[in-house]
């Protein structure tokens, strides 16, 4: 999968409260942050790609072709989505099961489901649970599990709704890894998000929805410069850009590296300052 | 005396081995907002059900030393006592509307009724929360049809209500998006201000920073250290315990940017403005 | 979300009612059908019944209440038309299955009496705020945490409902076939319960934190934001009922 286009749709729940109306956005091979508000149709959006909701008006076409016509269960094979909350989807009684269940259902032998699930296992460190009932781990394992059980459907394209929600520091880090290796294996990875921080380490373009319109769509770094646009749609910049705001500098920073780098190249040009 | 003392605590959940809480000694004092960091299984959450009595009434289990709050020992007086001294707001507001009223006014109601508060003390104290808490315009909407925000800062106006001498506020904006957690950090803004004493529990370590005036920090039950958010966050192995700084000391450090004569880093900007200038 | 009770807001004589009374209508009503267990008078009060949830303008709403106990009432007429001990007098016959005149008369008394309980807890439910029910058992000496017992009964298939979408959402977007043949809806089924279930024993051990919180089981005597209501006709009602219930013990004794 090269590109994932959402073109002219309108969606509503309910015809007084229209959703969206003629939303079109061109998801491509750089790894995309998805923010706005509750409310802003983030989750309707991520919904009605992968089939759970079907559009109005409107088309959604994976590299030029509609895929209109498919069930969820068929875009299964090809896109996964994390959501929010595992709880939503843990049912076996040991991890194993849990995660095969996506891959033997999309057509995997159980030989191949099992070899894909322990790949998973692996990439979110808990292949040493395998045998352990998922209700018997804490939270934030039980959403590792949750997203371990889409990776292992090998699909080409995941999504993924909030999933450093109640993670630490830890757990943030193999969620940073997980998304840099499926992007380094060619798949399309899209991430809705209210952590601007992580959204500016991790992503490289960032699309900000406000009441169903996209009001900024760019490289992360141009979109977390738009002070005002964001507070409009009620988000902050990451902390790295508050700093460099407060410190009174204009230029956009996102990196705690950059700026870093930049402050240590002002101390030695002013060596009166040090 | 001060408003909570823990000494020698340690507890364990029933029908497992392993200690949650080994071992914690600590006090608060009137007017003091502490702040607690660890990671996801260093006890923070059980810490907060045992200050609040939770534990050992509601979850039972092996659980030695004493809690004392506000002159009351937890362990020897039922959690309707215990919750007129201290109030616990969690993580979800959702589960945290009782579904026993049907109007924001009333949820705030239900546990003045419980304490067997007037009617006039009670309309007096719900309408000083509501607004306390910017709420007020929604007082007569059903909780379940309010914005995750809203829902936790009228969670937090029916806790207030009751007048407790400790806020304890478990992770209370984890669930919220960032307008809501906005809304609730500016209410924990007014209340530190106000000298109400607070517990709080959270992973933004930005905020730990800016409101608490000691740090606890927690790993696998045990109190690893407590001091100031400076001494805390200045310390090299916060990454052992799955943490890290605020972003502004990172920075710091970095920087080498140091309070003078001292090992100690800046933990707000405005510190760390302070500290670069005069450097 | 939406709130989190099956309660229908109307303006209705029905919703005006002390829900004490209500309670009484459906214990009377099931005792009516125990002491007269005759199909037709079980019928009669069933249609009265239905005849409350129509002025009580839910009757609409009662219609998925009753359709999921429909199937319990298939299995029993299944089972009492095979099964009952008195079969004697053959009705008519599916393939090698024979149904019985005395089971099927056994059976349908049992439908109407199930129908019956059914629709009685509706008026009750649709109809009553669950807040005002309980407080009102609470001041007549009943104990709060029984009271919340209730509540949250009540709560239960209400949160259900809104788990289930999510979850079915979640175990689609995994390859799971929901749409289609009978088979394939209930094989879809399973992933499901597990879920549902343990999310909404979760929710129910959150909320019972959050009451424990507000000090609900306080040993000192509660006070009411609310003014008592004043209820029409509170005494007439109740003593009607009872007047009934009565007159069918004397009939059936008599007769």
């Amino acid at each position: 999968m090269k590109t994932f286009t959402v073109r002219e749709v309108d969606f509503s729940y309910s015809p007084i409260i229209p959703i969206f109306q003629g939303l079109t956005i061109d998801f491509d091979s750089r790894t995309t942050a998805l923010v706005g508000q509750n409310g802003a149709g983030k989750t309707t959006l991520v919904k009605l790609m992968k089939g759970l909701l079907k559009p109005d008006k409107g088309e959604l076409l994976v590299d030029g072709k509609s895929i209109s016509e498919q069930t969820a269960a068929q875009l299964a094979k090809r896109m996964g989505l994390v959501f929010q909350n595992p709880n939503d989807q843990v049912f076996k009684t040991n991890v194993l099961d849990e995660v095969m269940f996506g891959p033997l259902n999309i057509g995997f032998s159980k030989r191949e489901a099992e070899k894909q699930a322990m790949n998973a296992l692996r990439k979110v460190a808990l292949e040493s649970k395998v045998a352990e009932n998922p209700y018997d781990l804490s939270l934030s394992e039980r959403k590792l599990i949750a997203l371990a059980s889409i990776l292992a459907m090998d699909t080409e394209m995941v999504i993924f709704d909030e999933p450093t929600m109640g993670q630490d520091f830890a757990g943030k880090e193999k969620i940073k890894a997980i998304i840099q290796e499926l992007k380094a294996e060619g798949k399309l990875v899209i991430c809705i998000l209210h952590d601007m921080d992580f959204a500016a380490e991790v992503f490289e373009r960032t699309i900000v929805l406000n009441q169903g319109k996209v009001i900024l769509d760019d490289e992360t770094r141009e979109v977390f410069s738009e002070k005002e646009v964001l507070e409009k749609a009620f988000l902050e910049q990451p902390s790295v850009s508050q700093i460099a705001h407060a410190l009174g500098f204009e230029k956009s920073f996102i990196h705690e590296a950059e700026l870093i780098q930049f402050l240590k190249d002002v101390q030695r040009l002013n060596p009166d300052l040090s | 005396m001060s408003t909570i003392e823990v000494e020698n605590l340690k507890y364990r959940y029933p029908d497992t081995t392993k200690l949650v809480l080994n071992d914690l000694n600590f006090s608060v004092e009137k007017g003091e907002c502490l702040g607690i960091i660890g990671e996801n299984t260093a006890g923070k959450s059980t810490l907060c059900y045992a200050l609040a009595g939770l534990v050992p009434h509601f979850y039972k289990g092996a659980y030695g030393g004493k809690v004392t709050v506000n002159g009351l020992v937890v362990r020897d007086h039922e959690i309707a006592t215990i919750v007129e001294n201290i109030g616990l707001v969690f993580e979800n507001p959702f589960s945290q509307m009782t579904g026993a009223k049907q109007t924001v006014y009333e949820e705030v109601a239900f546990g003045l009724e419980n304490m067997g508060l007037v009617r006039q003390e009670m309309h007096t104290r719900i309408e000083k929360y509501l607004k306390l808490l910017a709420v007020y315009s929604v007082k007569d909407k059903n909780p379940f049809d309010l914005s995750g925000g809203q829902m936790q800062r009228v969670a937090i106006a029916s806790v207030l209500a009751m007048e407790p001498e400790v806020l304890i506020l478990d992770e209370p904006t984890s669930q919220l998006d960032p307008q809501g957690s906005q809304e609730v950090f500016e209410v924990i803004e007014e209340l530190t201000k106000g000298g109400m004493t607070i517990i709080l529990v959270e992973h933004k370590m930005d905020k730990i920073a800016q409101y608490a005036d000691r740090v606890l920090l927690l790993h696998e039950g045990r109190q690893v250290d407590l001091d100031t958010p400076e001494n805390i966050f200045s310390r090299g192995d916060l990454t052992d315990f799955g943490l890290t700084p605020p972003v502004v000391t990172t920075i710091a450090k970095a920087l080498g940017i140091q309070y003078p004569g001292t090992k100690l880093y800046p933990v707000t900007i405005e510190e760390f403005k302070r500290l670069g200038e005069d450097k | 979300m939406g709130s989190m009770t099956l309660y229908v807001e109307k303006n209705s004589l029905i919703h005006h009612l002390d829900p004490l009374v209500k309670l009484l209508y459906v214990a009377a009503s099931i005792a009516l059908t125990y002491i007269l267990p005759e199909p037709l008078f079980i019928a009669g009060v069933l249609f009265i019944t239905f005849l409350l949830l129509v002025v009580g303008k839910v009757f609409r709403n009662s219609l998925p209440i009753v359709a999921l106990s429909m199937v319990l009432i298939f299995s029993l007429v299944i089972v009492q038309g095979f099964f009952h001990p008195d079969n004697a007098t053959e009705l008519f016959a599916i393939g090698p299955v024979v149904f019985y005149e005395e089971g099927l008369t056994v059976a349908l008394g049992l439908v109407l009496r199930v129908l019956v309980m059914v629709g009685a807890f509706s008026v009750l439910i649709l109809t009553t705020r669950p807040d005002e029910m309980v407080e009102r058992l609470i001041k007549k000496g009943m104990s709060p945490k029984i009271g919340h017992v209730i509540l949250s009964v009540l709560q239960l298939i209400p949160q259900m409902r809104a788990t289930m979408g999510k979850i079915t959402d979640a175990q689609r977007s995994r390859g799971m076939e929901t749409e289609g043949k009978l088979l394939v809806r209930i094989k879809a089924f399973f992933p499901l319960i597990g879920p549902v279930v343990l999310n909404s024993l979760n929710e129910t051990k959150e909320r019972s934190i959050a009451l424990e919180m507000r000090g609900f089981d306080a040993p000192g005597k509660k006070t009411f934001l609310n003014e008592e209501k004043i209820y029409p006709y509170n005494k007439q009602f109740a003593g009607m009922l009872v007047i009934i219930i009565l007159l069918a013990i004397v009939w059936r004794v008599i007769g």
